[in-house]
């Protein structure tokens, strides 16, 4: 046996209507930070709510630990961060980080300790007598990321753990993260913001529509991302430069950000013949530079064409 | 058993910290305070009132009507204070109805001090063809008073006839003097001293107070539930807690709540009827005022009785009304699938209404059996005629297996509830997770 703490097997769910996750099979080895992404839709909270046992499988199985215990059995080694955040809105932050580290089985007074500590440690000190509800949405989302570490989980995972956090907030809750896979915890978090992820995660699964369409670690994704990859940037008249980008004998994926730009070079093009094309449209170069892909271009590569017509109804249980 | 306490535990401190519940188990005892010595205040006020005999009638019959007036009391004691001062106006000469109208003048009149007229009888000869008096007053409105002032003259003109009909006066006094029927409960072969009127009243006050609780603290627990899938925290908890676990914390939390104001409650009720002598003396109210107390006598068992079948009821109707909440989405939709539960709730109170008459008939001993009626139908005919130790413990266990058999029903319903997202559950859809291992 391989020292997998999460594998899952060939899982199907579907939902009245649509299949939300389709034959998905994935491992997350020990001591990793391992990225679950995704457009919106793609089956990523599915997932991550399947692993917890909070909702099962139609098809396929999932193991823990290595052994036959389920997600809600073993959720005293597990620490969750549903999508949907949801506390008690007129209980004490204390009160309430203390409730729910004693729900997974932590004494009162443990739990008070592990509390404070965490949030002095997030910055919410002062806040331990604040009604949940006088803190702001940001203050809250860090609330209850504590509350799934309080009782020092061997797996946690996070759906969705940065979205609508600022850049301040977004970055303790990094250290956070990446303190807890210095301590050889494993930690899954799904996201759709790629820039996270790559700075992150150790290895990633890309689905879409319910279907993994990448696999591997960062290196491994990046190299079969494949292709030679050129990166721009612009100080001066970028618009002129569209023609250029825009030609299929240079370019056979772009992704166009304005005053930067990424494209994967065609096959049998010459960067040479690109730079001199570009510096003739008159636009001004500040930067030409041939670089690894970067996971953002290689998920528009593999999911862009299909994310862009995902079906609304995808939406339903996300 | 931590994680459950966990949740009992945040559930009854989230809640007994609430202002609404701070002043709601204040607000009881003011009540019942209240209930207990405003009516002590309200007689020590009582004037005697004036009465004017305006008398129409021939012989004596205006002054007999005066001398029975005067003769009342307020209790049958003769040492209380009596009723009205009285004095005869003759209409002879005048037309009565303008009499009548200066008198009325003189009603309502403080300035007027001791001459104040507060109500007037008219005595006509007519009242002995057509047994018919008038009375006009500013308090024909209270029917305590329109009884005692009816009693007396009812005596007066009977008195009247007869002496016309040349009964001797001797005869007369032994024959219309009123019987008195001196109620007293009998409970468990021994008499209690208490009037048959107290116990209805308990009885009555217990059945409320069992409905409103059970009702009241049920939906709480049914809100609750919802609020929690609509807060999304349901994940949180369903991922650390069973559903099992999370609908007994739940549940034993809300119901402990419960008590505990009901205790508070209770208990006042008990401290106020157990001291009721003490409290009235320190009022200056007579003993006489004292047992008119509208605050029955409670004995420690009917107390106990009561006590015990809330928590039973509670714990039976909760877990019902938290299986409810765990199939809906929102709190408007539990009102119309909790309908089902509360009038089960209303069928109790209406039994109950029906067993006050006859506590211990075939109707009562059935009802004392069955799970949902058993919480209201129990503890109230207890209290009207005490059951046998025997019977208690039958309807205790009936109770007993009800509340488990319904626990064992939500705990399924919840089960698969809490994560259901989406649309309402059909009745159909519970049943099927019933049945669903």
């Amino acid at each position: 046996m391989t020292d997998a703490v999460v594998r899952v097997e060939n899982v199907t769910k579907r939902f009245s209507g649509h299949t939300a996750v389709r034959d998905l099979s994935l491992e997350i080895p020990r001591g990793v930070i391992f990225g679950l992404l995704g457009p919106n839709g793609a089956g990523k909270s599915t997932t991550i709510r399947m692993i917890m046992d909070i909702i099962e499988p139609d098809e396929g199985r999932i193991s823990l630990f290595g052994g036959p215990g389920k997600g809600r059995e073993l959720s005293a080694r597990i620490g969750f961060l549903p999508e949907e955040r949801g506390l008690y809105k007129k209980m004490k932050v204390l009160d309430h980080l203390v409730f729910l580290a004693e729900i997974k089985g932590l004494s009162t007074g443990t739990a008070r300790k592990k509390a404070g500590e965490w949030l002095e440690r997030l910055g919410l000190g002062d806040w331990a007598d604040k009604k949940v509800e006088d803190l702001s949405k940001g203050m809250q989302q860090k609330v209850q990321f504590t509350g799934t570490l309080l009782h020092d989980p061997e797996l946690v995972l996070l759906d969705e753990p940065f979205s609508g956090l600022d850049p301040v907030n977004s970055q303790i809750m990094k250290e956070v993260v990446i303190d807890l896979a210095r301590q050889g915890r494993t930690v899954l978090f799904s996201t759709h913001i790629m820039e996270q992820a790559e700075k992150m995660c150790e290895r990633v699964v890309i689905i879409s529509r319910g279907r993994k369409v990448v696999d591997g670690t960062m290196a491994e994704v990046k190299r079969e991302g494949g292709g030679r990859h050129v990166a721009l940037a612009f100080h001066r008249d970028p618009a002129k430069a569209a023609a250029v980008l825009r030609d299929r004998a240079h370019v056979a994926n772009l992704d166009d950000s304005g005053a930067t730009a990424e494209l994967e070079l065609a096959a049998g093009a010459d960067p040479d013949r690109l730079l001199a094309d570009l510096v003739r449209s008159g636009v001004g170069i500040s930067r030409f530079a041939i670089v690894e892909p970067s996971l953002q271009s290689i998920f528009i590569a593999k999911v862009g064409a299909e994310a862009a017509t995902a079906p609304a109804s995808e939406g339903h249980n996300a | 058993m931590h994680k459950i306490w966990a949740v009992v535990r945040r559930e009854f401190v989230e809640r007994a910290r609430t202002r609404a519940f701070v002043i709601g188990t204040i607000l009881g005892p003011l009540m019942m305070g209240a209930l207990f010595v405003l009516p002590i205040l309200m007689q020590r006020n009582t004037r005697v009132k004036n009465i004017i005999v305006l008398d129409a009638a021939q012989g004596g019959f205006g002054a007999r009507v005066e001398t029975a007036l005067a003769a009342a009391r307020r209790s049958e004691k003769p040492d209380s204070p009596k009723r009205y001062n009285v004095s005869r106006v003759s209409a002879e000469g005048r037309s009565l109805d303008q009499v009548r109208d200066s008198l009325v003048a003189r009603t309502d009149r403080r300035d007027l001090g001791a001459d104040q007229v507060d109500g007037i009888i008219v005595v006509e000869e007519s009242a002995l063809t057509r047994d018919t008096l008038s009375y006009f007053g500013a308090n024909v409105g209270s029917p305590a008073e329109m009884g005692a002032l009816s009693r007396t003259l009812r005596q007066a003109v009977l008195m009247e006839k007869l002496t016309r009909e040349q009964i001797s006066p001797q005869v007369l006094s032994s024959v219309v003097k009123p019987i008195a029927l001196q109620t007293q409960r009998i409970s468990r072969g021994k008499l209690t001293g208490e009037s048959g009127e107290a116990s209805f009243a308990l009885a009555y006050a217990m059945s409320f107070v069992l409905y409103m609780a059970l009702l009241i603290y049920g939906m709480q627990v049914m809100t609750s539930t919802v609020e929690e899938k609509t807060n999304r925290i349901n994940e949180v908890l369903v991922s650390s807690l069973t559903p099992f676990q999370l609908l007994m914390g739940k549940v034993l939390g809300v119901g402990s709540v419960g008590l505990l104001q009901l205790s508070i409650w209770a208990g006042t009720a008990y401290l106020l009827s157990s001291q009721r002598e003490r409290i009235g003396r320190m009022l200056g109210a007579g003993s006489e005022a004292v047992a008119a107390m509208p605050i029955p006598v409670i004995p420690a068992e009917t107390f106990a009785v009561f006590l015990l079948f809330f928590v039973l009821g509670f714990l039976f109707y909760a877990a019902a009304y938290a299986a409810v909440g765990s199939a809906c989405n929102t709190v408007q939709e539990t009102q119309q699938v909790s309908a089902p539960l509360t009038i089960l709730i209303v069928v109790g109170l209406m039994l109950m209404f029906r067993l006050l008459d006859e506590p211990s008939g075939t109707m009562g001993r059935i009802m004392s059996l069955v799970p949902p009626f058993a919480p209201f139908v129990t503890p109230v005919r207890n209290s009207l005629s005490p059951l046998s130790a025997g019977d208690l413990a039958l309807s205790v266990l009936a109770m007993v297996l009800g509340v488990l058999a319904m626990v064992w029903v939500a705990g399924r319903i919840y089960r698969v509830g809490v994560l259901m997202y989406g649309k309402r559950a059909s009745f159909a859809e519970m049943f099927r997770w019933i049945r669903a291992s």
